[in-house]
């Protein structure tokens, strides 16, 4: 049996299969990307330009093929699937990468401590009721003995005392308390920068309020009886501006002065024209009218010039 | 701006959190829009390429009078409502006829953008050749030595192989590649324009799809569209360098990963003709002389310590003669 014929041809297959270029082919099996790098060859292209670029292309998707095919593969209920190694090629992103979530004030606490996160099973073994009951929810065990239809009251409980009510009580505090801490967590995941001003602006605040009351009294403080340790008021200075000043500060000076003057005049504008306090203007000119509004009003104003023109 | 919402029921906090950044990204979605002018060609391979971006892909139908390269505000702001991180804006003028421009957006800002101008344009109507499926990869073949040098080309590339390329998959099952984008350059047009770099060669970018015979040859048939295209104005992401920046960074790899040889070039590892991962373990020199045998007599001792063995053998000796006796 010759079977040398056979294996010429399956090597002419295999050569077939095989891409030879002059600069290999780079291949990014990551992104099934191929890139051919070789010059164009110019007398091909013009000859016949479609027929040239299926070549180039048919080489290179050859070459990716091969590569595909080397690579290792997992069984699928589809098929085998190819494990493609990670890409070479290197693209921005769409998106800034994520941000580690900022430790809790537990988390920080037991990082520090050593302790190791234990995973509490969602179901908890009840002694009496020979079964397994949920930890919390519906009928939680964490409500155990709210609902008893009997307990015992220790000796000298006030009269209206609820063991049950009791019991309540304490875990819905635990719970509030759990949602306070999640919210300062929240505050301190927000920034702590934010934090610092708002102490300082507080401060201030105090500051001002003490002053405030520190000159309430009858006798304007003066006559109060003075803590240890408590300052002296510092009233505000006076300042005075120098007598001479550069022309573009005077300048600036003035203008300021101006655009307050017309925005005072607007303010006056607006106020006329709209809801006066002291006059309703809208009812005023119903009344005079007697409902016939202002348009109404001018015309009977206008009128007896009419008349006298015509006496 | 949008505003920031909270989200009210768990069905917008899903939605939200889908939104939110992530260490590995998911396929990056593209928005078609036609500026204040597009002619019948623009449409027409707005709507072929949006076929081959699908599903990722938004259309708006109406014209927008947007010009990108003057001011992108709007595409941030469709970016940020659509969650789509590139577009492609069709407008066809008396200057620059026919034109594409490719944007590509970082965190809903614009990162670096492309206009191509249509200088032929084959629908895929007018080959009557089965097509590919909607939603399958396509093989990426760049075919050009400029792809490598020239920074402009260097750009098309990337920015075409975000556009089809996708996300960076694991695995995949390779008869379902369907298709395959070849993007190739024309011969470099004369030397007196090439080295101002105002004269840039053609691109060729084809669509073919792939059959496989039973040996494994690949061959190719088109599919189209087809479109040669003409490079024009363009924003390089070395413009926007504190937006690429960030765009580049990568997630720290996990100890597990580094353990499973996933970031590091994988040694000592490989697969063989079969299919089968063969591993090589190197051993160190073995050192015999410390090894515990089993105690035997004839090994026990040498001539050096024959004072000892002699005191030891007597009284076995007199056993034995006692035997004899």
């Amino acid at each position: 049996m010759d079977v040398s014929e056979i294996l010429a041809s399956h090597e002419a297959r295999q050569k077939l299969n095989v891409v030879e270029k002059e600069i290999p082919l780079v291949i990014d099996a990551g992104y099934l990307t191929v890139t051919d790098l070789n010059p164009v060859d110019k007398e091909s292209y013009e000859e016949d330009t479609e027929a040239y670029l299926l070549a180039t292309a048919r080489d290179g998707v050859q070459a990716l093929f091969s590569t595909l095919s080397a690579l290792p593969t997992v069984p699928s209920p589809y098929g085998p699937l190819t494990q493609l190694p990670p890409p070479t090629t290197e693209l921005p992103r769409a998106k800034p990468l994520p941000k580690p979530k900022p430790p809790t004030k537990w988390e920080q606490f037991a990082k520090a401590k050593g302790i190791q996160k234990k995973r509490k099973d969602r179901k908890v073994w009840d002694e009496e009721k020979q079964e397994w009951v949920n930890r919390w929810g519906w009928g939680g065990k964490n409500k155990e003995g709210e609902g008893a239809w009997l307990s015992e009251v220790k000796q000298g409980a006030e009269v209206d005392h609820d063991p049950a009510q009791e019991l309540r009580n304490s875990r819905k505090a635990r719970v509030a308390k759990n949602e306070r801490q999640q919210l300062q967590n929240l505050a301190r995941a927000q920034g702590s920068s934010s934090q610092a001003p708002e102490r300082e602006e507080r401060k201030k605040d105090i500051d001002r309020t003490l002053a405030t009351t520190r000159i309430s009294t009858a006798s304007m403080g003066r006559f109060d009886r003075q803590l240890e340790g408590e300052k002296k008021l510092k009233g505000v200075k006076r300042k005075f501006e120098p007598n001479e000043r550069s022309i573009e500060e005077e300048k600036k000076n003035s203008l300021a002065i101006i655009s307050k003057l017309e925005n005072e005049s607007k303010r006056a504008k607006k106020e006329k024209s709209g809801g006066d306090e002291v006059l309703n203007v809208r009812k005023a000119i119903r009344s005079a009218s007697g409902g016939k509004g202002s348009a109404a009003l001018t015309r009977n104003s206008s009128k007896p010039k009419g008349k006298k023109g015509k006496r | 701006m949008l505003r920031t919402v909270k989200p009210k029921n768990a069905r917008s906090k899903r939605a939200l959190e889908a939104r939110e950044p992530k260490e590995v990204e998911g396929p990056r979605q593209a928005i078609f829009v036609k500026g204040t002018h597009t002619g019948e060609i623009v449409n027409n391979a707005m709507k072929e390429l949006m076929a081959l971006k699908r599903p990722d892909a938004i259309s708006f139908s109406k014209k927008n009078p947007v010009h990108p390269f003057e001011d992108a505000s709007s595409l941030e702001f469709w970016a940020q409502k659509n969650d789509a991180s590139l577009f492609v804006v069709g407008q066809s003028t008396k200057k620059r006829p026919h034109g594409l421009t490719f944007v590509r957006m970082f965190d809903c800002k614009v990162l670096d953008m492309c206009e191509v101008g249509i200088e032929a344009f084959v629908s895929m109507h007018a080959f009557k050749t089965p097509k590919s499926t909607p939603g399958h990869r396509p093989l990426l073949h760049f075919a050009g030595e400029l792809f490598d040098t020239h920074p402009r080309l260097a750009q098309l590339k990337s920015l075409l192989l975000a556009f089809f390329g996708g996300p960076a998959l694991e695995s995949i099952h390779v008869p379902g590649l369907e298709h395959v984008v070849s993007v190739s350059l024309a011969p470099a047009p004369p030397a007196r324009a090439a080295d101002d770099g105002t004269l840039l060669p053609r691109v060729h970018l084809r669509t073919y799809t792939v059959t496989r015979d039973r040996a494994g040859r690949a061959a190719l048939a088109p599919m189209g569209p087809f479109l040669d295209l003409a490079l024009r104005r363009h924003v390089p992401p070395e413009a926007n360098a504190h937006l690429l920046a960030l765009a580049m960074k990568r997630p720290k790899l996990k100890k597990q990963d580094v353990q499973k040889g996933l970031g590091k070039r994988r040694r000592n590892v490989e697969v063989d003709e079969m299919g089968d991962v063969r591993g090589r373990v190197h051993l160190g020199k073995q050192e015999l002389g410390g090894l515990r045998g089993k105690r035997m007599k004839a090994l026990r001792g040498g001539p050096g310590e024959s004072g000892e063995e002699s005191e030891e053998e007597r009284p076995r000796e007199r056993k034995r003669s006692r035997s004899g006796d």
